[in-house]
């Protein structure tokens, strides 16, 4: 798989996975979105704009090394039984020790524990500040058989990170890329909102964020809805219709907690503890223990996507 | 409703000093440092952390927007609650839970589990429909015309009364009396007297005797009559007692502020909403739990039980719905997944509908409706033809052979029951109140309490036996019940319920194989039905045989660490000074039995009466429309919303509505909700990331815990000044204002003793804190938080306003414990540590009591509705009405039967308000088995309208002239059985922000979102025995009828 290559050819290597990516160190420009939209017009002349732009804007730069090294103390356990969230907190906080392009983050959802609350579609929203019609996470639900004989499942259904991501390739201005700890991540600031990975993405992980609040019909928009979100450890403020409205947006496996040693939203918040989280590079972590679990499925693993989101079920 | 179109820009300035809309909150919190490492994105933005994970910006505190109350942290940015999660100190969210000692820098870093529900709760408190003023109604109830006045003003008008409707067409000379008139008896001495003196006559027995009482009791009275709503019936009790105060969701320390209040004011009525949830369920298990004491069955505990699901092998739930609702899905669920996973586990389901937890079962048993108590008899007939009940448990008589048998409590099982003309009525009694029961065949009285003198006897028993010099007929209670349920046979009760005999019987022996780690988990689904009482008494005889009570995965009862200081705290909460000592027929007639009263006048009586079951809340505003036991002259709403919340609730709203009825009406309420609206005055609350409050547990909980809601962002009420303290308006500084203007002592100086005062509402919580902090022994004190901790407490307060938090203030007010009240604080309240709540096989925290198979108690009532004796076993009953008689008349033409249901996303009445939640359910609908939907000529999608034999029109009739159809889109689906409909509760709201309102002559636009979908609950039968004025009724354990309601589709 690429991601391994990458990481296995860094591993005691001064060499980077920025230089393997781009010839030169490339200082980020942003993109006047506004002109850039403006510039497409049509879908056909996106099409073509595209491939255009595509040539002229370098790869991004992703950072590596040593800057990705986080060494945070463990979180103590509670004795012989620990709630698998400190365990895999720990897990995490251990393979954050790391570089990051020695660390491969991975989801499984054992649908058996997972009870269709719906608890991790909400969190994700509050944790991202997340505004009508842009939902993460939702979880999907299955009904099969009849009366008195039926099966109901649930699906939580993230961003899949996939290992081919078709949401990467159609990008016209190389706002999204797969990481090398396998997060497929958009910047906002480059993110012209033409809505090519939108289409392109076969689960439907990606919505456009149109700039709407929940609290716009009432009284007064709230200011829980207003204030700045950390996505990517950054601060976006949405106010003036700044990103990431207009964006596209997906499931990014809460980077920002990660890199502060926590665990994903939905995974912490899960009431039946239906996810499981961590470094797929760390054999002995429970995630990739249920990695290799014989009862495991990807969805629509026909398409070529290559998924990195295992559901047991 | 609008007059004039308005922008939300123009909306916004015009109604921001009314609603929360104009509310801007300070933003205090500057931005952690930012670094441009780059770590995740390289880019020209600098890298700014998020800053929700540092303890300074972190309040723990408690959820409500369910009751379950699970532990929160509410995280703070830039002075606004951006986030909530699950606290991991607390173990309804973490399992194990981190202990105590563990640091809040530590915990921080620790996110545990949290229901949508309690992640949406910001927009509960950030809800632009808050009020932020007393409002006061300028035109007819329900008009939804208001006008804001000030606090003083609104407290002194319901104090002194007057024509305070003037304005208001038709009210022009209403005069309406205020409290000070109504609070007629003010001498503390005399209430005291003539409270003993009712009591004595009511316990009085001889017709005779009773009625010269009556006369006596008015010459000794003489000068005092009239404080009484009359004389010639002074058990009807003081005029104080109408006022009635009434109470949706109320939890610990609020419960005790407004008792205080109840207590100085002499009102009797104080009521809460029990039995709309699961009251049968609590009153069958007060029932159960009867203590015998001196002769007498007392100190009964209204709770109940459920299985303690992280060391559980097999359970049976029927009617519950444990992933949605439940008390509640992030505590039971964690504990029960990964057992469920990993094949420790087994479950079965009994439910209409095949629910999320049915998706789970190995089992689904599609139980009809109401038919529980046939199902749970089925399977006792199976355990004792099986033989598989647990005898040695049933044999020991007393405490001390529970006690030999490593049991914890003991049952009735054994004891003698004297059975006259076949029916069976008290227990045979020996010298010094012993009890009789047959030892290897012989008659031995023994003494049930005893901790040494272990007796065991035997189970079944049916003869005659030489007592008091005569043969007599006994039987056990064992043998009761074992008759009671061989009236049918196995296959016949499992027909009536109309489930799969071959899944019963696999159920019932799974149910038996796992020793007392098997159990049946009853919810409302059992409870909610005119036989609720008996059907929850079936499931827990079922549980009594089994034997799992106290056991490690059996079932377990809550356990708190106590805050009122009743008991050896620092400082007792419960004291009031000058209490006008309340008495009298309540207004719900509970706890007295109507032959005891000086209005008993024969069979049916007018309403029904309560005296196993309390806080009746279908009761509360029908009565009123009835001045049934007598007129009441004004309510206290908090909280609540009855008309949306009870079933038929429209039969509320027609009383709401009627100033003749009801001549004064006050609701608190966070917004104008569903009940409110009806209002003469709206005093706005805090919500409950606002407030403080003690939470307490939950049926299904083993540790022992209290957790702690404080004040976790800015109050959006205004702030208002009661005893010299400025405070915002609330629950509190109502109550406090209406004490003060009347000259009460329940609050301000010197209130809980001399120094003690409760001049702001901290005074009185943070001492309950103490108590908590200090524990119930010496010994038992939580440790003192360090001084790093303490500047994090305050530090994290920093957005609060003065009048809220002032650590000097409330560092005084908790003297020497202090440190210990951060540390209590800074964890969102006190838990006890996972490693001590077992004890070997057993649960530390032990019912460990007698329990009641058979109820004497029960059995000495009668239905006041014809007379006849209550049964005191388990007893398969046809739905009735209050009478007795049954339904059939309305069945006719209606083909389908009305339940509803919970999503884990609603909590009935309040979380419209929670836009977060709209996504996941923006709507809901009629769900229909795709086979009626067929039979029916109804396709996905179609409008349907819900119609029954007592409401053939469909609709609400919100008396204000909108009257809407009970219409909704249809849900085709497998999951329901054939025959059966259902909603979800938690849509079709007529307030609450849904529609426009207009205050201080400006209209303020609904909101849309708020009001889809369909509130069926008007087609809810009300009861034609009762006139039609409430829903119907179980007679016994008090539970409102939510699911025997025959309806009609007709496409729209």
């Amino acid at each position: 798989m690429a991601k391994k290559k990458i990481s296995k050819k860094y591993k005691n290597s001064e060499e980077t996975p920025h230089d393997n990516l781009d010839n030169e160190p490339y200082e980020f420009t942003p993109v006047d979105r506004k002109r850039a939209l403006a510039l497409i017009g049509s879908a056909v002349g996106a099409g073509l704009l595209s491939t255009v732009v595509a040539r002229f804007i370098p790869s991004p730069s992703v950072p590596h090394g040593n800057v990705t090294i986080h060494k945070l103390p463990p979180i103590t356990p509670t004795g012989v039984e620990t709630d698998v969230l400190i365990r895999m907190q720990n897990e995490l906080r251990k393979a954050l020790a790391k570089p990051m392009e020695e660390r491969r983050w991975l989801m499984v959802i054992d649908t058996r524990k997972c009870v269709g609350c719906h608890a991790c579609t909400v969190a994700c929203m509050a944790e991202n500040k997340l505004p009508p019609g842009v939902v993460y996470r939702p979880v999907i639900t299955e009904h099969k058989g009849s009366y008195p004989r039926q099966v109901v499942r649930f699906f939580p259904r993230p961003c899949m990170q996939c290992d081919n991501p078709s949401c990467v390739s159609v990008c016209p201005v190389r706002a999204t890329w797969k990481r090398p700890d396998g997060v497929v991540i958009i910047d906002y600031d480059k993110c012209i909102g033409c809505r090519y990975c939108l289409t392109a993405c076969p689960y439907g992980a990606r919505t456009s964020d149109f700039g709407n609040y929940y609290t716009e019909h009432t009284p007064q928009i709230q200011p829980y809805e207003q204030l700045e979100s950390f996505e990517y450890n950054k601060a976006w403020n949405r106010k003036n219709h700044d990103s990431p409205v207009g964006n596209a947006r997906k499931c990014h496996f809460c980077l920002h907690r990660i890199e502060q040693g926590l665990l994903p939203q939905c995974v912490t918040t899960c009431i039946g503890r239906a996810n499981y989280f961590g470094d797929a590079n760390d054999a002995k972590s429970l995630v990739a223990e249920m990695a290799r679990s014989s009862n495991q499925v990807r969805l629509l693993e026909e398409k070529g996507t290559k998924p990195a989101v295992i559901y047991l079920i | 409703m609008g007059e004039k179109k308005l922008s939300r820009r123009d909306l916004f300035k015009e109604t921001s000093e009314v609603l929360l809309g104009g509310g801007i909150l300070a933003s205090i919190m500057s931005m952690n440092g930012c670094s441009t490492t780059g770590a995740i994105l390289e880019s020209s933005r600098p890298d700014t952390p998020s800053p929700l994970n540092q303890p300074e910006n972190i309040i723990y505190s408690v959820c409500l927007n369910c009751n379950t109350g699970c532990g929160i942290k509410v995280k703070i940015q830039d002075g606004v609650a951006v986030k909530i999660d699950g606290n991991p100190y607390n173990p309804f969210n973490m399992v194990p839970n981190i202990p105590m000692e563990r640091t809040i820098t530590e915990a921080a870093q620790i996110d545990a589990g949290l229901c949508p529900k309690g992640q949406a709760g910001i927009q509960t408190a950030y809800d632009p429909y808050r009020i932020k003023k007393v409002l006061k109604r300028d035109g007819p109830r329900g008009s939804n015309k208001w006008k804001s006045i000030p606090f003083e003003v609104a407290v002194k008008e319901i104090v002194e009364g007057g024509k305070l409707f003037a304005h208001v067409p038709g009210e022009e000379n209403r005069y309406v009396e205020g409290l000070r008139s109504i609070m007629s008896l003010k001498d503390p001495d005399i209430a005291k007297k003539m409270a003993d003196d009712i009591h004595a006559y009511w316990d009085e027995k001889d017709a005779k005797k009773k009625k010269s009482m009556l006369q006596e009791f008015k010459t000794k009275y003489k000068d005092h009559l009239n404080t009484l709503i009359d004389p010639d019936h002074p058990d009807l009790g003081p005029k104080n007692n109408q006022l009635v105060i009434a109470w949706g969701r109320l939890k610990g320390g609020r419960s005790d502020f407004i008792k205080r209040f109840g207590n100085a004011f002499g009102t009797t009525n104080l009521h809460g909403h029990t039995t709309v949830c699961q009251g049968s369920l609590y009153f069958t298990c007060k029932a159960i739990s009867e203590q015998y004491v001196d002769g007498k069955f007392k100190d009964g505990k209204k709770f109940y039980w459920q299985t303690d699901l992280e060391h559980a092998r097999y359970v049976l739930f029927v009617g519950a719905n444990l992933f949605e609702a439940n008390y509640g899905p992030t505590n039971r669920t964690v504990r029960l997944m990964h057992n469920l996973a990993s094949g420790k586990t087994k479950i079965a389901v009994a439910d209409p509908r095949f629910s999320k937890l049915a998706s789970k079962a190995h089992k689904w048993l599609p139980v009809k409706p109401g038919e529980d108590a046939a199902l749970a008899l089925a399977v006792i007939r199976w355990l004792i033809d099986n033989e598989k009940y647990d005898k040695k448990f049933l044999s020991c008589a007393n405490k001390a052979a529970a006690k030999l048998s490593k049991e914890k409590s003991w049952s009735n099982a054994t004891w003698l029951v004297e059975i006259k003309d076949g029916k069976p009525g008290k227990f045979i009694r020996g010298a010094g109140n012993t009890i009789g029961a047959l030892v290897n065949g012989t008659l031995t009285f023994f003494d049930p309490n005893s901790e040494q003198n272990a007796v065991f006897a035997d189970l079944f028993v049916d003869q005659n036996v030489m007592y008091n010099g005569t043969q007599i007929h006994v039987k056990s209670s064992l043998q009761l019940l074992k008759d009671s349920a061989y009236q049918n046979t196995f296959m016949q009760w499992c027909t009536i319920a109309g489930v799969d005999p071959y899944d019963v019987e696999e159920v019932c022996r799974e149910l038996t194989s796992y020793g007392k780690q098997a159990s049946v988990d009853i919810h409302r689904g059992v409870a909610q039905h005119t036989n609720g009482f008996y059907n929850v008494l079936a499931w827990m005889s079922v549980n009594i045989l089994l034997g799992n009570i106290d056991w490690k995965g059996g079932l377990v009862s809550a356990s708190t660490y106590s805050y009122d200081g009743k008991k050896g705290g620092v400082f007792d909460l419960t004291k009031v000074k000058d209490t006008i000592e309340p008495f009298g027929i309540s207004s719900i007639r509970h706890g007295i039995a109507y032959e005891k009263t000086s209005i008993f006048q024969g069979y049916p009586a007018k309403r029904n009466w309560y005296p196993l079951s309390s806080d009746v809340y279908e009761e509360i505003i029908p009565s009123i429309g009835d001045g049934y036991p007598y007129p009441v002259k004004a309510l206290i709403l908090y909280m609540g919303t009855p008309a949306y919340a009870l079933p038929a609730g429209h039969t509320n709203i027609e009383v709401l509505s009627d100033v003749s009825k009801l001549p004064l009406f006050i609701a608190n309420d966070i917004t104008i909700g569903t009940s409110s609206m009806y209002a003469d005055y709206i005093f706005p609350d805090l919500s409950y990331l606002e407030r403080w409050e003690f939470q307490g547990s939950h049926p299904n909980m083993p540790s022992k815990v209290q957790p702690v809601r404080q004040p976790s962002i800015a109050p959006i009420p205004d702030m208002v000044t009661v005893y010299g303290e400025k405070m915002p308006i609330s629950l509190e500084a109502m109550l406090m204002a209406f004490a003060k203007e009347l000259g009460l002592k329940a609050y301000g100086p010197d209130a809980l003793g001399p120094g003690l005062h409760i001049n702001c509402p901290e005074e009185f919580y943070l001492r309950g804190v103490v108590n908590i902090a200090v524990g119930d022994a010496p010994g038992k004190e939580v440790a003192d938080a360090d001084e790093q901790e303490e500047a994090i407490f305050v530090r994290a307060r920093r957005h609060l306003p003065k009048e809220v938090f002032d650590a000097h203030k409330w560092k005084a007010i908790c003297g020497p414990y202090w440190p210990k009240v951060v540390h209590v604080l800074n964890r969102g309240g006190r838990f006890e540590d996972h490693s001590h709540i077992y004890d070997g096989d057993h649960l530390k925290n032990a019912y460990a009591r007698l329990l009641n198979i058979y109820q004497e108690k029960t059995a000495g009532n009668k239905y006041s509705g014809n007379g006849k004796p209550m049964p005191g076993i388990a007893t398969y009953m046809l739905q009735q009405n209050f009478k007795g008689q049954t339904l059939e008349s309305l069945e006719k033409g209606y083909d389908l039967h009305l339940i509803t249901n919970r999503t884990i996303t609603q909590t009935k009445s309040r979380t419209t308000t929670n836009y977060w939640l709209k996504p996941i359910m923006s709507e809901n609908g009629i769900i229909i088995n795709s086979l009626d939907a067929q039979r029916l000529g109804i396709g996905p999608g179609d409008q349907v309208k819900v119609i029954s034999a007592t409401n053939p029109k469909g609709e609400w009739d919100l008396k204000n002239g909108t009257r809407i159809p009970m219409i909704g889109k249809v849900i085709i689906t497998e999951d329901i059985r054939p025959g059966v409909i259902s909603f979800v509760l938690g849509f079709g709201h007529w307030a609450t922000g849904a529609y426009d309102i207009i205050i201080d002559g400006k209209t303020i636009k609904g909101d849309k979102q708020r009001r889809t979908g369909i509130h069926a609950n008007a087609a809810m039968w009300t009861d034609p025995a009762l006139r039609n004025t409430t829903c119907l009724i179980d007679p016994v354990g008090g539970s409102v009828s939510f699911y025997d309601t025959k309806v009609r589709l007709v496409k729209v």
